[in-house]
């Protein structure tokens, strides 16, 4: 019967080429505990775990549908649903708290119009409160994607969001 | 064994034992939420805490501490009641105490806990939780407001259904029992989520609000679809059968059941059930007395073979006896038969021969001591599911290797390192030919092989099966038969598993014999673990093999009597229960037959197709409301008393029998308990049987066998013909044969017929599923719903025979492979 539900989820998100969760799958398939590294890899390729693909690798690595979808939810690094080509992360553990992280929060949101854990529907940005980024010497810090930026002030996330507003999505 | 103290008793318990366990054994109850017998210890609770000397009286979970040498153990201290109070003040922190409309009220271990426990109040405060409630699905209710996360059903799901429909999704204090994508259950629904769930999250929907747990009576009965003879406890009130009742000390499976055995029970109290005899008058049925009926019945009992019977194998053991001394002492006929004949053919015809005795050389039991499983054909999981759930245990927990010869993919090829040699259809004769070559060739045969009789008649008859040859034919490597056949022949314990029904057309002697040389061969037999087990179909199949319900002495099978209706040579057709218009083969020619019979009675409990062709039908009860035996599949006698009372109206077959005897001037016995002691004087294996010393738990009829070996005949491979798509039939996991039909579990899961069709072929024709499309053979076509899955090989299409409205047997003619084009 599950067949059933995948047929519909193919309906849905049309554009999945599962050749790319292939690739991931056969680097893969004969190392034991192979679930993780699969849907890393997949997520690294797909940005975030689509429906068809995690049904997909149920197929592919015999694991319940339902297994690998406790998997994806257990682990805060998936996502399910599609993300921004670039993730702001803005810290909010105590020495950027102190440093008035809270101002930085409040600026990106108003700049990029979305909030915690939310991505823009032109999928440019996700944004992220994070507790800390290991960095608390630079406080109060954020990151985009690899990049940090420390000693934040709220002319730098304009500065940010106006750079990164200029970047080409592909 | 180790030696222990429990609460300054001093006990012994076996190595293995959990302290849980061993308290259990030594008449402790220490008390559970998260455990289960048959499931593996969890420890996620914390119910079962007990304060061990030597840790210092640490408290530690009883359920996955194993109990050790000189362990000193108190299992309730107040301390320990203090932190169980606890647990239950935690738990009910947010389990909503809606116990008043809850169904599981009464039979709630978190409700009984927290009353032995007097947690009358509450340290703490939270929410309670407001997760959506399940209602997707007609058949299981999920209401994960009242999950205390004990996992049991994400467990069973996984370590014996083997399904994994549920798990543990999301994290922490947001966690739940959820399934993929937080969807609705879509799964096989066996309810064994149900049955083990502590608290009311999981429950039966047809039964909601139908009774409370404590108003209804708990009958132990056993299960009258499969031939896996599980032991049911049915829910009874007012004389209704309101449900099926979980007993984890119940049977080998230990209270597990299918679907169909969950689910399937509302036809006892089906509004559709026939109450009246009817006779025929100016064309139409209409009521009549049964003194009418039965003594125009009798009326019509003369002139000896041209009277014939057909008995469903639901009977019981009492009723076909009786039946078949009606129908050779008073009237003289030795026209009778049961199951389309076929269907038994593998155990009359094929281990008559090879092993000298009509039945399987295992038992259920041996699945789990065995070392190698060889299944043919995936359907065994299907058409017995609950042997299924052994496969599924031996595999999973135990490591057993787990081989597939058949047709198309199944669940069991999903288990862990399962093996599926996918073969084309009706090959399967030839590749256990070519087992048994590879494993002459290779000199891996048992000693005492070659003084068997028959040893050089079969090794001649093997020449053309090399692996070689073989491959060729079924479409399974040559590599691949020799592997399996050296894992057969070098495992120390194997055991060979096939199932036949009247679905399987192909599953007759000959295939039971080819699976009986390799054991026989192999010396694979008549030792724990070891042997073939041939699956029948219905509850009480191998009984009506016992009772000698099938033609011998020149007597016509099931298909001969029909061809014997049709030329006129047989005028009286008596039919108990088999419904052949829906599941026999060739519908068209069944149907003629039916027309043409002078006289047909049928005894039923539905006016199915069949009853109403005939000139009298006589209302019959269901195995609820009668008392008798069933023998399951694999010998195992099981004795059930009634658990409703009858409607007055209508009679058990039994009655009705014994009826038309003393109406024919015979004498017959007065109970079924006197019958069967007829029955345990007279059928090798049942001696010393009755129904008291069945009334406790079920016996093994004891099997002798005198092995031989038999040349099957190996029928050309059949394949379809070019540019058509090879018909398999067979049966599908919701249903039993045609009685199923009127259990509304089964038909709320799987409403209608269908046919399955490989990815491959599916795009071909650009076919997409649900939908409707044309099928047809050479003699007819109808119309089934498509289904799409990944199962089936390419060029082979499935569909199973239950269902009256769209019989595949108006395109089926009891090949074992039809030709057939899928159009839209």
């Amino acid at each position: 019967m599950s067949d059933v539900v995948a047929q519909q989820a193919t309906e849905q998100e049309p554009v999945i080429d599962l050749s790319i969760a292939d690739a991931v799958i056969d680097r893969y398939i004969d190392i034991p505990g192979n679930l993780m590294p699969v849907l890393q890899g997949a997520q690294d390729e797909y940005g975030y775990i689509p429906r068809v693909v995690a049904d997909h690798i149920a197929e592919r690595l015999n694991v319940y549908p339902s297994q690998i979808y406790g998997v994806l939810t257990f682990y805060s690094q998936f996502h399910l649903k599609p993300r921004g080509k670039f993730i702001i992360r803005v810290c909010v553990g105590t020495a950027c708290h102190v440093q008035g992280a809270t101002r930085i929060v409040d600026t990106f949101f108003e700049k990029l119009h979305i909030g915690h854990a939310e991505t823009s529907p032109d999928l440019r940005y996700t944004f992220e409160k994070v507790a800390c980024l290991g960095a608390c010497g630079m406080a109060p810090l954020a990151m985009v994607n690899d990049s940090t930026y420390g000693a934040m002030t709220v002319q730098k996330v304009e500065d940010i969001v106006a750079d990164y507003n200029q970047r080409p999505m592909k | 064994m180790v030696n222990l103290i429990i609460d300054d008793k001093q006990v012994t318990a076996p190595k293995t034992a959990t302290i849980y366990e061993a308290a259990k054994l030594n008449g402790i109850d220490i008390p559970i939420l998260c455990h289960d017998k048959k499931l593996k210890p969890f420890g996620a609770c914390r119910m079962c805490l007990v304060e061990v000397e030597q840790m210092k009286g640490r408290q530690i979970p009883a359920c996955t501490t194993p109990a050790t040498e000189g362990m000193i153990i108190r299992t309730s201290t107040p301390d320990i009641v203090k932190a169980r109070k606890m647990v239950l003040e935690l738990l009910l922190l947010n389990h909503p105490l809606d116990c008043p409309v809850c169904d599981k009220s009464g039979d709630c271990d978190l409700q009984n806990l927290t009353y032995e426990y007097k947690v009358n109040s509450n340290r703490f405060t939270d929410e309670k939780f407001s997760h959506e409630i399940d209602y997707n699905n007609p058949l299981i209710e999920r209401d994960m407001n009242r999950c205390v996360l004990c996992g049991k059903c994400a467990r069973i799901c996984d370590e014996i259904v083997s399904y994994g429909a549920l798990t543990f999704i999301d994290r922490g204090i947001e966690t739940k029992i959820g399934c993929e994508f937080d969807d609705g259950l879509n799964c096989e629904f066996c309810g064994s989520c149900i049955a083990v769930c502590p608290v009311g999250s999981l429950l039966a929907r047809p039964f909601k609000h139908k009774a409370r747990f404590w108003a209804m009576t708990k009958h132990p009965s056993v299960c009258g679809y499969c031939g896996t003879g599980c032991n049911l406890t049915l829910g009874v009130k007012d004389n209704k059968v309101l449900t099926t009742i979980y007993d984890e000390n119940q049977g080998f499976h230990n209270g597990q059941l299918c679907v169909r055995g969950r689910f399937g029970y509302q036809f006892i109290n089906s509004a559709k059930r026939l109450t009246t005899p009817l006779i025929k008058k100016n064309g139409k049925l209409t009521e009549a007395t049964w003194d009418e009926a039965l003594e125009l019945v009798a009326s019509r009992l003369k002139g000896g073979n041209a009277v014939a019977a057909l008995a469903t194998p639901r009977l019981t053991n009492e009723e076909l006896a009786l039946f078949k001394k009606l129908l050779v002492v008073n009237v003289g006929t030795k026209n009778f038969d049961h199951a389309a004949g076929y269907a038994h053919a593998a155990l009359t015809e094929g281990f008559a021969s090879s092993f000298g005795v009509s039945a399987s050389s295992a038992t259920i039991l041996d699945i789990q001591k065995s070392n190698l499983l060889i299944v043919i054909k995936t359907d065994a999981y299907e058409t017995h599911p609950v042997v299924g759930f052994e496969v599924n245990m031996a595999v999973k927990n135990l490591g057993t290797k787990l081989s597939i010869i058949s047709d198309k993919r199944g669940k069991l090829s999903k288990l862990p390192d399962a093996k599926t040699l996918v073969h084309f259809p009706g090959s399967e004769i030839a590749v256990l030919n070519a087992i048994a070559k590879t494993i002459l060739d290779e000199k891996l045969a048992d000693g005492s092989a070659a003084a068997i009789a028959g040893f050089a008649e079969l090794e001649k008859s093997l020449a053309g099966f090399s692996a070689e040859t073989v491959a060729g034919l079924s479409g399974i490597s040559a590599a691949e038969i020799k592997k399996l056949a050296g894992e057969y022949a070098t495992a120390d314990k194997a055991l060979i598993i096939f199932p036949v029904g009247q679905a399987y057309a192909g599953h007759a002697a000959d295939l039971a014999s080819a699976a009986a040389n390799l054991a026989i061969l192999t010396g694979k037999y008549g030792k724990e673990g070891c042997g073939v087990l041939c699956l029948s179909e219905k509850n009480n199949s191998q009984g009506a093999v016992d009772m000698g319900f099938y033609p011998q002495d020149g007597g016509l099978n099931a298909l001969q009597i029909l061809d014997a209706c049709t030329d006129g040579s047989v005028k009286t057709l008596l039919i108990a229960g088999e419904n052949p218009l829906s599941s026999y083969p060739n519908h068209n020619k069944v149907k003629a037959a039916l027309e043409a019979v002078d006289f047909l009675v049928v005894s039923e409990l539905f006016m199915t197709e069949t009853a109403a062709m005939a000139d009298v039908v006589l209302p019959v009860c269901s195995f609820a409301e009668k008392e008798g035996t069933f023998t399951s599949t694999d010998r195992r006698v099981q004795y059930f008393k009634a658990a409703i009372r009858k409607n007055i109206k209508i009679k058990s077959d039994f009655e009705l029998i014994s009826d038309l005897i003393s109406r024919l001037g015979g004498s017959a016995p007065l109970s079924p308990a006197a019958q069967f002691s007829e029955i345990a004087a007279s059928t090798p294996g049942y001696e010393g049987l009755s129904h008291v010393s069945l009334r406790k738990e079920g016996a093994f009829a004891a099997v002798s066998m005198a092995p031989v070996f038999v040349v099957p005949q190996v029928a050309a491979t059949i394949a379809a013909e070019a540019g058509k798509l090879a018909l398999v039939t067979g049966s599908a996991l919701y249903h039993s044969g045609t009685l199923s039909q009127y259990g509304e579990g089964p038909m709320h899961v799987c409403p209608e017929n269908y046919i399955e069709l490989s990815r491959t072929d599916a795009s071909a024709n650009k076919i997409v599923e649900g939908e409707v499309v044309t099928v047809s053979s050479a003699s007819g076509s109808i119309k089934l719903k498509a289904k799409v899955t990944p199962r089936m090989p390419a060029g082979v299409v499935f569909s199973p025979y239950h269902f009256s409205d769209a019989p595949i047997n108006t395109i089926w003619n009891g090949s074992p492979v039809t030709s057939v084009t899928v159009s839209k």
